[in-house]
């Protein structure tokens, strides 16, 4: 854990996805009564990682910074929900819930960065 | 932080076309009883910047309702012709009050989203308190 700190850059990523996925949300909420506006999405935090999008690019020498929690989050989609008469897929419910969702990841993942960084502090002797 | 910036624009974009839209909808009421007005409507384009979609929404140009204006019979009305009827308003009150609604309801939807976009970067910054 204390090499790498792969925990901060972790929670760091998810965090990052969760900002970059509100805002997609924010999008579509805005547009939701444009006429042929297509609802944009992006993949959940735990499936971009696990297809690994967000893994440790390779480092040569132990001692250089992996950029995994720089790397951008996964490409934006198109989510397939129904069409309203006028060519708009957005639904404000599905968004609503998205919102809520992302909003808990978010804190989830700034949760997990603070107590890490409490055990750190814990563990070099402050308080 | 430009991610949270960048929602706070957009759904303040949305807010302030819902709100457009809302004006434009109390101007059709306001004169619903005035002879010869003509409903307006706006509708709603997705902002492009150098050929790409920003995410922000925009109003575009108001537009006249070109149907038939409402005939009503008064003869005792000054613009009434030979027959007693004068041409009114192409405004239907019950999809204006419809129209209102929806657009209330997107309103909320967005200042919903823009308070907890502002939830979530106050939590980030409350990081850096000890």
């Amino acid at each position: 854990m204390f090499k790498n700190l792969e925990i901060f850059q972790t929670s760091f990523a998810m965090a990052r996805h969760a900002g970059a996925r509100q805002a997609v949300t924010a999008a579509n909420m805005a547009n939701a009564d444009t006429p042929g506006y297509r609802a944009r999405a992006i993949a959940p935090f735990a499936e971009s990682y696990s297809r690994g999008e967000t893994s440790d690019m390779r480092v040569t020498r132990s001692g250089h910074i992996g950029a995994s929690a720089l790397s951008t989050p996964a490409p934006v989609g198109f989510s397939d929900a129904e069409q309203s008469p006028n060519g708009n897929t957005v639904s404000l419910e599905l968004e609503m819930m998205k919102a809520i969702e992302i909003q808990r990841e978010h804190n989830r993942a700034l949760a997990i960065y603070k107590h890490s960084l409490d055990v750190l502090r814990t563990s070099i002797g402050r308080r | 932080m430009t991610d949270f910036s960048d929602a706070m624009s957009i759904t303040a974009s949305g807010m302030k076309a819902q709100a457009a839209r809302l004006r434009h909808v109390s101007e059709n009421i306001a004169n619903a009883d005035t002879p010869g007005f003509q409903r307006k409507t706006i509708s709603f384009e997705a902002e492009m910047a150098a050929g790409q979609p920003t995410g922000r929404v925009e109003t575009g140009r108001v537009r006249l309702d070109r149907t038939d204006l409402g005939q009503i019979y008064d003869p005792s009305h000054p613009m009434a012709d030979e027959s007693g009827n004068y041409a009114g308003s192409n405004v239907n009150l019950l999809i204006e009050i419809a129209d209102a609604r929806e657009a209330q309801r997107s309103y909320e939807a967005n200042l919903k989203l823009f308070d907890q976009v502002r939830q979530m970067s106050s939590s980030l910054m409350d990081l850096l308190r000890k």
